[in-house]
Parts: C-alpha cells; sequence; structure tokens
C-alpha cells in the first residue's frame, strides 16, 4: 500500500514525513544506482561512526524490489535499535525467533492476500542467526518456508560489549573474550545450502552493485521457490578496534563473494533476466 | 570535538561513490542539475568513509 497524505494536512506534518511521502521509494521501482536523488526510508540511526551494518542496512533497503509490499522481521542486537526508524513494515521478535515469526506471518499473508506478493525478509545479526536462533532458522529451511534470510555479520555480539560469537574467527580477542576464540567461525553458508536453500550468497556492501543483485535474487527465488539466505560482511570498528574511516577496505581485503543456487533457482533468475 | 565532511565542490565529478559508501541515510544528495552532490551535514557522524572511496579528493575530515 502506498501512503497518501489527507487533504488539508499538508502543512501540518513533519517534514521528513512529507518528503517520505512525496519523494519517497515506494511504488517506483528504484535501485541503488539512484541512492541520492530519492528519500531513503531510513531517515537517521544511533548505530557508531562508519558502521559497515548500517550501510548494509541502508543498501538493502533500497534494493528491495517492491518496498512498499515487504515486511522486515528483525532480531535482538544492533539492527535492531535501526529497525524503529525505518519506514518500511517491520516486526522485532525475541531473540532468535525471527525465522519462526517470518513462517508463520508468511503464511498468514499467503492466505490473507493470495493473489499478490509480499515479501518477508529477515534481516538479524549474527547472533540471532547463527547462535541463539540456529534452530528456528534451520527449521525454517528444513520446511522449505517462502522466505529470505539476511545475516549481517559482524563477527560477534557487538551491542553488548564484545563477547565472542560463533562467527567470530579463530584466535580473535574481543573485550568480552580476553582469552581470543578457541574454534573457527561457523560455516553458515555451508549450512544454508545443505539445509535446503534454492539461493544462497555472501557478499558484503564494499561491492554495491553486487549486493543488490544478490538482495534481489534471493527475494525472487524466496517468492517462487523456496528459502533464501544471503550472508553479507560487516566488520564492527567499535569491537574490533579499527578506525571507522577503514571499514570498507578491511571489507574488500577480506571479501568473500559466494553465490549457490539450485537448478531451478538458476532457471528462475535467468527467465526473470536478474 | 566533532568531526565533519568537508567538499570541495570544485572537484567534485558527480561520480557518487561517496553516496554508496555513506552509513548515514539522507546526508549525500545528487543534484541533477549540477551533477555534483550536496551535504545535508547535520547528522553526519565524520566516519570518513566517504574521503576513504572518493578517487578525486574532493573530500576531507575536519573539525566541526
Amino acid at each position: 500500500m502506498i501512503p497518501k497524505i489527507s487533504p488539508g494536512f499538508e502543512d501540518v506534518l513533519p517534514v521528513e514525513y512529507r518528503e517520505l511521502v512525496q519523494d519517497g521509494s515506494y511504488g517506483r521501482n528504484l535501485r541503488i544506482k539512484d541512492l541520492g536523488t530519492f528519500k531513503e526510508s531510513i531517515e537517521e540511526h544511533p548505530l557508531c561512526a562508519g558502521c559497515a551494518l548500517s550501510l548494509s542496512i541502508r543498501l538493502i533497503v533500497a534494493s528491495l524490489p517492491c518496498p512498499e509490499d515487504t515486511i522486515v522481521v528483525g532480531t535482538t542486537g544492533c539492527n535492531s535499535i535501526l529497525m524503529p526508524q525505518l519506514a518500511i513494515h517491520n516486526i522485532h521478535s525475541l531473540f532468535g525467533n525471527q525465522n519462526a515469526v517470518a513462517s508463520g506471518l508468511k503464511r498468514a499473508l499467503k492466505i490473507r492476500y493470495p493473489d499478490k506478493h509480499k515479501d518477508v525478509v529477515v534481516v538479524a545479526g549474527d547472533g540471532g542467526t547463527a547462535d541463539i536462533g540456529l534452530s528456528m532458522t534451520m527449521h525454517s529451511w528444513f520446511r522449505r518456508e517462502n522466505i529470505t534470510t539476511i545475516m549481517l555479520d559482524n563477527e560477534g555480539y557487538s551491542n553488548t560489549g564484545g563477547q565472542e560469537s560463533s562467527m567470530t574467527r579463530e584466535g580473535v580477542v574481543l573485550y568480552m573474550a580476553p582469552l581470543g576464540k578457541k574454534y573457527p567461525k561457523t560455516r553458515m553458508f555451508e549450512i544454508a545450502r545443505e539445509s535446503g536453500c534454492a539461493y544462497v550468497a555472501a557478499v558484503s556492501p564494499a561491492s554495491p552493485r553486487r549486493l543488490e543483485k544478490m538482495v534481489r535474487r534471493a527475494i525472487l527465488v524466496a517468492r517462487a521457490i523456496g528459502p533464501t539466505y544471503v550472508q553479507i560482511y560487516c566488520p564492527c570498528a567499535t569491537n574490533y578496534k579499527f578506525s571507522p574511516s577503514e571499514t570498507l577496505k578491511r571489507t574488500k581485503d577480506d571479501e568473500q563473494i559466494r553465490e549457490y543456487m539450485s537448478s531451478d533457482a538458476k532457471e528462475l533468475i535467468e527467465r526473470l533476466g536478474e | 570535538m566533532s568531526f565533519i565532511a568537508k567538499l570541495a565542490e570544485d572537484l567534485c565529478t558527480g561520480c557518487k561513490q561517496c553516496i554508496f559508501a555513506c552509513p548515514e541515510p539522507n546526508i549525500i544528495r545528487f543534484n541533477g542539475n549540477t551533477k555534483k552532490v550536496e551535504f545535508y551535514i547535520d547528522k553526519c557522524k565524520g566516519c570518513g568513509l566517504c574521503a576513504e572511496a572518493c578517487k578525486f579528493d574532493a573530500l576531507e575530515i575536519t573539525l566541526a
């Protein structure tokens, strides 16, 4: 649904809201290349300076194929303090429950809007997806739910002072992990592929066009075929103790862009020309 | 003490790389008439990602 301003209320609405209605991204099929020429759906956010996670969410929101018909399901983490400022339908779920909530939501939306695509996109951190919510994430993939799961991998619990997560690399010392991590990073890409995801991708915000392509593909495949998973590498300047201006450089150095698609998904993507 | 980005307009080519690198939404806008970027600086946190992304040295981080 595209919002409109009721007649007579144009001059009393806050200027940000008015700009969003008049110059926002709803119903205009805008892409990442159009950034800077329209009012973005995030007004502002309280995340740290140079946060790759906020840049990733900004790029994800600009890549959505149909922002007016998208529901974002978030969970506890750095991303959840940005979500209230997001002008797209979103739900905050309990820590780890995001894929279970999204499964129910998608099923309800299929019944309520049988002739319309409503995209349910889970945007969660590495703690919510790979640690606390791993069972619910994997079971939503086993059940072949039509949802897209996007993991913002900042390699730790950055919101609570820097504890190690299962996505932290081996040997890394953090504020709340002073002895260094003792086992390697969880291979979520492979877990997603083997659990039945039709489309799996790993990317970083240093390649915005590629990120857009992968997010769009993941959402379009999830509409028609089955679960999809995108992993976005977002290093954390605050807990990994580097200068905020180095974020994208580090992302580029450690980048591992990977993509897997099932034969059905490949056929669909070729047919849609994405 | 805080930092903000400062744009040297004559060096800007309008390549938009700073817009794709900035984590803050709606700060850097592209002006279609002048083919250059404009800064709405109040919300800038001075992280310096735009200055790193600029290949023409049009951006620098200064004290606010």
